[in-house]
């Protein structure tokens, strides 16, 4: 807006507010409907749906599902957005990039969109703009309902030139939840474990895999991953060549 | 109120005027709350800008049940998880009171993006309430921090291990990353101090801030005048006067009615606008101020 449409806005208000009528009690009485509405609706969901006390906190359990409140779902599953190999690492754009630079948009969104025009209807990018992001957030948020626990089909998880202790290794890998905790080429959760879509990589060698999944701590001293010491010498050697084939042999 | 058959000599409204003025004396507070509550607002409002006053009321909710809660909550990693069970199964309405709280926390995150979604769709943040936005902004993510933050105080394996991926999603991002992880957990590691922490910022940190952001965006809303709804019939009046009157400018314009000249609206839509009573009258937003 320019100052002539600044000053024409001024004098247009000037006169709607020499037009209208008090605050008090016009306004507030309204404002106290709806809000004791409000509060009537979050006391009857807190009487239907009552709260429940979980689990105790356990760092070496496997049988839980780290889920987020709701709303932050769209956060998550934007994460999922960007899976497999980009030009920039996926994680970054999904916790960093996007999400702040969504966060700025919005804070400096009235320096952006400056226009004099108020009617939703002569405003056709703010519309489609509001559309889509709405649609999106929804869709987002759907999608993290949708889905509810680490655990994945080992057949979810879609590794090429699996030979045969690769396969014993997937199916280990999924029947004892460690996608509750890690990411294979965008399948499990986002975290706390480190995405193992490259582990080979790290060049850790059999021996160091098998020690890291029995005692954890041993190999990343102050590690947060449960251990697993009840696996056969086969079952840990299945695992492990598994996870140093990760993005290597089985990609 | 005085009220007419008790007469001006009753005591007790006496009393109550000799503390009014009292006060007023000396804080000018008449001035202030009439400033506030006497104010004009638009003739036609819409029910849904009602939203950010029930955002507020929510706030309200929040910070009454929080303080129940915290009367019997201990903020210690051996005792967090024992004394949410007592709350919910051992005391009185403890259920409830914890029960109001997380539903609380849910319903005010949705009121507080219909608000922000009235605002957007009635282009209220336009001049000159774009700082009025900004705040607000800053509250909707003041809002989503208190939920991330209160939901480890549980300290249940759900919301432990939730609050674990969110902190190591923290720590991804580049460069500042790394730090602010550390700053979250207390250190570089997910523990006993870690809830404490949480606990701090969710009890004093981000409600302070909130309470200073919620009176400047409130001071801003009453200062500038709610914003009219764009389809009112006052707006829509003055929208037909200005387009009848471009194609009055059109029709004059155009003798011949072959080249066609651009054309521009009147500075001011004639008629609406009566002459201003003082300089400042018609030129503050706030309308004169009276
Ligand atoms: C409770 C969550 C959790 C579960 C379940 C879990 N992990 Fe982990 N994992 C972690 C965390 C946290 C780390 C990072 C610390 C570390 O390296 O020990 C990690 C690290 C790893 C690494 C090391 C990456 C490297 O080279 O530094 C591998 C490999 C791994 N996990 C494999 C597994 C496998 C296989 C399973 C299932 C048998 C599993 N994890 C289950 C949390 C988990
Ligand atoms: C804790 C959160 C919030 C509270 C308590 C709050 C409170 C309020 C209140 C009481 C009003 C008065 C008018 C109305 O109810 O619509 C208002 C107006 C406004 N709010 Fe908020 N708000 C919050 C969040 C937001 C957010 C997230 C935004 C946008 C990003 C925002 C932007 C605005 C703007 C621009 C106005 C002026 C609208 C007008 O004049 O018509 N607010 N807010």
């Amino acid at each position: 807006m320019n100052k002539a449409q600044q000053k024409e806005y001024l004098e247009d208000y000037a006169e709607a507010k020499r037009q209208g009528k008090p605050f008090f009690p016009y306004a507030i009485y309204k404002d106290h409907l709806v809000a004791l509405f409000a509060i009537g609706i979050v006391i009857a969901m807190a009487i239907v749906y009552r709260v429940e006390v979980g689990e105790p906190v356990n760092p070496a359990t496997t049988d839980f599902v780290p889920r987020p409140e709701w709303y932050f779902f769209f956060l998550f599953e934007l994460l999922k957005i960007f899976k497999g190999e980009n030009v920039l690492t996926p994680v970054i754009m999904g916790t960093f990039l996007v999400p702040n630079i969504l966060m700025v948009l919005l804070v400096v969104w009235p320096f952006i969109d400056r226009g004099p025009e108020r009617r939703i209807e002569k405003r056709p990018v703010a519309l489609a703009i509001a559309v889509v992001v709405i649609a999106l957030m929804a869709w987002l948020t759907e999608e993290g309902v949708k889905s509810p626990s680490g655990t994945v089909d080992p057949a979810a998880i879609e590794l090429e030139g699996l030979d045969e202790a690769g396969e014993a290794g997937l199916v280990l890998y999924a029947a004892n939840q460690c996608s509750a905790c890690h990411m294979i080429k965008g399948e499990g959760a986002p975290g706390p474990g480190p995405d193992l879509t490259n582990e080979s990589s790290k060049d850790r060698g059999l021996e160091w895999q098998i020690d890291h999944l029995k005692e954890p701590a041993s190999r990343t001293p102050g590690s947060s991953m449960p251990a697993f010491p009840n696996f056969t010498d086969q079952e840990y050697e299945d695992l492990g060549t598994f996870l140093e084939g990760l993005g290597d042999t089985y990609k | 109120m005085a009220t007419k058959d008790i007469g001006p000599k009753n005591p007790v409204a006496k009393t109550n005027d000799m503390v009014v003025d009292y006060v007023d004396h000396r804080t000018g507070m008449k001035t202030g709350l009439n400033w506030f509550m006497n104010r004009n607002i638009p003739a036609e409002t819409s029910w849904f800008q009602t939203l950010g006053f029930t955002a507020m009321a929510l706030f309200g909710l929040q910070a009454i049940t929080g303080i129940i809660l915290a009367m019997y909550y201990k903020p210690d990693a051996a005792t967090a998880f024992e004394s949410i069970r007592v709350i919910t199964d051992d005391l009185t309405w403890g259920w409830l009171v914890r029960g109001m709280h997380k539903w609380g926390a849910s319903a005010m995150i949705v009121v507080v993006f219909l608000h922000m979604g009235r605002v957007f769709f009635f282009g209220a943040y336009k001049y000159p309430r774009e700082l009025t936005w900004v705040t607000g902004s800053l509250l909707l993510v003041m809002t989503m921090f208190m939920g991330l933050t209160g939901y480890l105080l549980i300290w249940d394996q759900k919301a432990y291990w939730a609050t674990v991926v969110a902190v190591n999603l923290t720590a991804s991002a580049p460069v500042l990353g790394p730090y602010l992880a550390d700053v979250l957990r207390a250190g570089p590691e997910f523990g006993p101090n870690t809830l404490s922490r949480f606990y701090a910022i969710h009890m004093l940190l981000i409600p302070g801030g909130m309470i200073t952001f919620i009176a400047i965006h409130l001071f801003l809303v009453s200062k500038l005048g709610i914003a009219e709804p764009p389809w009112s019939k006052r707006r829509t009046m003055v929208e037909r006067e200005k387009e009848e009157a471009k194609r009055q400018a059109a029709r004059d314009r155009l003798p011949t009615g072959r080249t066609r000249v651009p054309v521009r609206a009147p500075e001011h839509p004639p008629l609406r606008t009566p002459a201003p009573t003082s300089s400042s009258t018609a030129t503050t937003p706030e309308g004169g101020g009276s």
